[in-house]
C-alpha cells in the first residue's frame, strides 16, 4: 500500500520520470454527467503488461472511465497517455485499444467469422494469416464450432466469448475489459480467467478489466483500484487490499468481514470486554471506532482476553464450517476446520480471540 | 379432436369477414379488370388485342417509357436524398439536424392539390423564382412546370418525407454499441457505413423503393396538373383514354399492365424479407 500511494503522489507530481514508462496513464482525469453521476479525480499507471483491475459497486463509474479510455467518452479534464502519449484527441478508431463491451456490441450481420475477420481485413492483414487467427482465437475461447453462426444464435456467455476473442484478435496496446466474463457459469468463468491470464503471460498484453465480482478481481489481477462513487477509495495489491484495507468501505467491500462497534482511547481500543493494542501503523484517535475482522482471523480459545458469545449456527461448507456466533451484540461469523465443528452446536457458550485487525475511526470516515 | 376441430372452426370463423371484405375489394376487381382488359376494344373478341396495341402504338410507347423513366428516376432521386437526410438525422447532433427533424415530415400534411399549386406559383413561367431571379437580373430559367422536371420535382416533394421517415426509424434501430464497437476495432467514416450502416438499414431500404416506386407509377394528381401534354405519364393516360375516349378495355390492358409492374417490385419486396426472416 505504500508503494501504491507514493506512485499515486508521482502522478500527481512529475509522472514522466518514472523508471519504466507507464503503458496507460490517467492524470487526474474527471467525467460528470448532465445528471450529476460520473467520476472525479482518477489518477492511475499501468504498466506494461499488467493487470489492473476496477472494482466496485453498480453505479459506481468503472464502465465511465473504460469509456473514456477507450476514446467513447470525452473527459471533462485531465489527461489519458498510452506510451507517454496523450489520445484524448484521437477518435476510438484510431486509438490503440480495444474494449470488450459490457453489452458484448457483436455484429449482428456478420457471422462470427466475420466479427472476428473484420478488424483483421482492414489492417490489411494476410487472408491464410487472417483464416488462421481466427481459428485459434475460436479455440481460446471454446467456441470453434461456432464460426458460421450469426450473434443471435449464440447464447449470452458465447457472445461475451465471441467479444472477448474479437478484441484480442486486435493485438492493442491496452486491452480493455468491462465484465467480460459477467455471463458466464462458475465453471466456465473460472476457466477463462485462467486462459485471460495465460494470454497476458504469454503475450505481454496490458489490460485494464473491470469487475465488480470481488473474487474475480483478487484472483486475477497485478493491482486493484477499488472505486465508489467515483471515485478511487483505494489502489494497491490484492494481497494488500485484502490484509489492510485502506477504508470501512473496501474493508465491507472486498471479501467478509466482521464489523464490530468499538471505542479507542488513542492507544487501545475496546470492544465489548476485550482491549486491543493499537499498533503503531494505524493510530485511531480516541471515539467511537469500528473494528474490522477477518471471519478466518477469528479463532476459539481460553484465553482470558477475548470475547464471549454464544454459537447460533453451525454450517458445514465442505472441509470447513461457517459458525455464526453471536458475541456481545455483535453478529460475528467465522471459520473451523470440520472436525472442530462436530464438537459445537448452537447454544454452546464459547470465547473468541483474534490478533489482526483493523480499526477505522468514525470520526474520520 | 373435437376442441382442436372447434378451435379450427373459430378461427376460420375470425379470418372468413377480412377474407370476404379483401376479396370483394381487392381480388374481384382486379380479376373483374383482367377479364375487361382481354376483351379487344375494337373487335369485342376475347384476345390480347389490347395488350398488343398498347406495345406498338407508338405514342402509347412513348407514353410507357416515359412513366418509367420518370418513376425510376424520381424513386432513385428520392431515396438518395431521404437516405442521405436520415444518416445525417440519426448521427448529427447539430441545431440544423433538430430542426430538420421536427420539420422535415410537414410535406405530409399538405394535400396533393394544393402542393402542386404551391409548385406551380413557385416554379411556374411567372412564378416566384422567375421574378425572384429577374430581381437579381437573370432571365433564364429552364422550363419545370408542364416539364419532365416539374413530375421529378412533386414526385420527390411528395415522397422524400415518407422515405426519409422510414429510414430514420431503420436508422434508429441501428444500435450506438454496433458503431461504437465497430469504431474500436479501427473502421473509418467509409467502412462503417458500407460496413454496418447499410447493411443494416438496406431491407427498410427496399420497403422504401418499393412504397416510392408503387406510389409514383401509379400517380395522377400532380401529373395532371402540371404534367407534360405529351408524352404522358401512364395514370393520366389511362384516365384519359377512359373518360376522353371512353375505351374501357383499353384502360383496363394499362390498368393490369401497371398492377403487374408494381408486382414485379412486390416480388422483390417479398423475397428481400423472406430472405432475412432465414437468416
Ligand atoms: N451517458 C450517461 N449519462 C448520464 N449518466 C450516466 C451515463 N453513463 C453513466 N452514467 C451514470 O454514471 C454513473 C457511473 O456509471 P458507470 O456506467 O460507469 O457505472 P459502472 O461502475 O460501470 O456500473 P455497473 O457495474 O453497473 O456497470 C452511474 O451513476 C450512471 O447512472
Ligand atoms: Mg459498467
Amino acid at each position: 500500500m505504500v508503494q501504491a500511494q507514493r506512485k499515486m503522489q508521482t502522478q500527481v507530481g512529475t509522472a514522466e520520470q518514472g523508471d519504466t514508462e507507464a503503458q496507460l496513464s490517467i492524470r487526474n482525469l474527471s467525467k460528470i454527467f448532465k445528471t450529476g453521476d460520473g467520476v472525479t479525480d482518477i489518477s492511475l499507471d499501468v504498466q506494461p503488461g499488467e493487470m489492473v483491475t476496477l472494482l466496485g459497486p453498480s453505479g459506481c463509474g468503472k464502465t465511465t472511465v473504460l469509456r473514456s479510455i477507450g476514446g467513447f467518452l470525452e473527459p471533462d479534464s485531465g489527461d489519458i497517455l498510452i506510451r507517454g502519449r496523450s489520445v484524448l484527441n484521437l477518435p476510438p478508431e484510431k486509438r490503440p485499444t480495444a474494449m470488450v463491451f459490457q453489452s458484448y456490441n457483436l455484429w449482428p450481420h456478420m457471422t462470427v467469422q466475420d466479427n472476428l475477420a473484420f478488424g483483421l481485413k482492414i489492417r490489411k492483414r494476410k487472408k491464410v494469416e487472417i483464416e488462421r487467427s481466427v481459428t485459434e482465437a475460436l479455440e481460446l475461447v471454446q467456441l470453434s464450432g461456432a464460426a458460421r453462426k450469426y450473434p443471435g444464435e449464440l447464447s449470452g456467455g458465447q457472445q461475451q466469448r465471441v467479444a472477448l476473442a474479437r478484441a484480442l484478435l486486435l493485438q492493442p496496446d491496452v486491452l480493455l475489459l468491462d465484465e467480460p466474463f459477467s455471463a458466464l457459469d462458475a465453471k466456465l468463468r473460472m476457466e477463462m480467467r485462467e486462459e485471460l491470464r495465460e494470454i497476458q503471460t504469454k503475450t505481454g498484453m496490458t489490460m485494464v478489466f473491470v469487475t465488480h465480482d470481488q473474487e474475480e478481481a483478487l484472483s486475477i489481477s497485478d493491482r486493484i483500484v477499488v472505486m465508489h462513487a467515483g471515485k478511487i477509495e483505494q489502489l494497491s495489491t490484492p494481497q494488500d487490499i485484502y490484509d489492510r484495507p485502506g477504508s470501512l468501505f473496501v474493508a465491507s467491500f472486498i471479501g467478509r468481514i466482521n464489523l464490530m462497534r468499538s471505542i479507542s482511547d488513542g492507544q487501545h481500543i475496546a470492544v465489548g470486554s476485550k482491549v486491543v493494542q493499537q499498533d503503531g501503523s494505524t493510530s485511531i484517535p480516541a471515539g467511537a471506532c469500528t473494528l474490522a475482522v477477518r471471519p478466518e482471523d477469528l479463532y476459539l480459545t481460553g484465553e482470558p482476553d477475548s470475547l464471549e458469545g454464544t454459537i447460533r449456527q453451525v454450517m458445514v461448507l465442505g472441509h470447513y464450517a461457517e459458525v455464526s456466533i453471536h458475541c456481545e451484540q455483535e453478529h460475528l461469523k467465522m471459520f473451523v476446520p470440520r472436525e472442530q465443528a462436530a464438537e459445537l452446536h448452537s447454544g454452546q457458550a464459547v470465547k473468541v480471540g483474534f490478533h489482526k485487525f483493523t480499526a477505522f475511526s468514525e470520526v474520520s470516515s | 379432436m373435437s376442441t382442436s376441430g372447434k378451435r379450427g372452426m373459430l378461427g376460420l370463423a375470425l379470418v372468413i369477414p377480412s377474407f370476404l371484405i379483401l376479396f370483394v375489394v381487392v381480388i374481384l376487381p382486379i380479376l373483374y379488370a383482367v377479364r375487361e382488359s382481354l376483351i379487344d376494344q375494337n373487335s369485342g373478341e376475347f384476345g390480347l388485342g389490347n395488350y398488343i396495341r398498347l406495345f406498338t402504338d407508338p405514342a402509347m410507347r412513348k407514353n410507357i417509357t416515359y412513366t418509367l423513366n420518370v418513376t425510376i428516376v424520381s424513386t432513385l432521386l428520392s431515396l438518395l436524398i431521404s437516405y442521405s437526410m436520415a444518416v445525417y438525422l440519426r448521427f448529427s447532433t447539430s441545431w440544423m439536424a433538430r430542426w430538420i427533424n421536427r420539420l422535415y415530415f410537414v410535406p405530409m400534411f399538405v394535400p396533393g392539390v394544393i402542393a402542386t399549386y404551391g409548385l406551380i406559383t413557385l416554379y411556374g413561367n411567372h412564378g416566384w423564382m422567375v421574378r425572384l431571379l429577374l430581381l437579381l437580373g437573370i432571365d433564364s430559367f429552364p422550363k419545370i412546370i408542364y416539364d419532365y422536371n416539374g413530375l421529378v420535382l412533386a414526385n420527390l416533394w411528395f415522397n422524400i418525407p415518407f422515405a426519409t421517415m422510414l429510414l430514420s426509424s431503420a436508422l434508429a434501430a441501428v444500435p450506438n454499441s454496433v458503431i461504437e464497437s465497430a469504431r474500436d476495432a479501427g473502421a473509418n467514416i467509409w467502412q462503417l457505413f458500407f460496413r454496418f450502416i447499410l447493411p443494416l438499414s438496406y431491407k427498410t431500404m427496399w420497403v422504401a423503393i418499393t412504397f416510392i416506386f408503387m406510389g409514383i407509377i401509379g400517380s395522377f394528381t400532380a401529373p395532371f396538373l402540371i404534367g407534360a401534354n405529351s408524352p404522358q405519364v401512364l395514370g393520366v393516360a389511362m384516365q384519359q383514354v377512359f373518360s376522353n375516349y371512353q375505351e374501357t378495355h383499353t384502360s383496363s390492358a394499362m390498368a393490369v399492365f401497371m398492377f403487374l409492374l408494381c408486382s414485379v417490385m412486390g416480388y422483390f419486396y417479398i423475397r428481400t424479407m423472406g430472405k432475412d426472416a432465414d437468416v
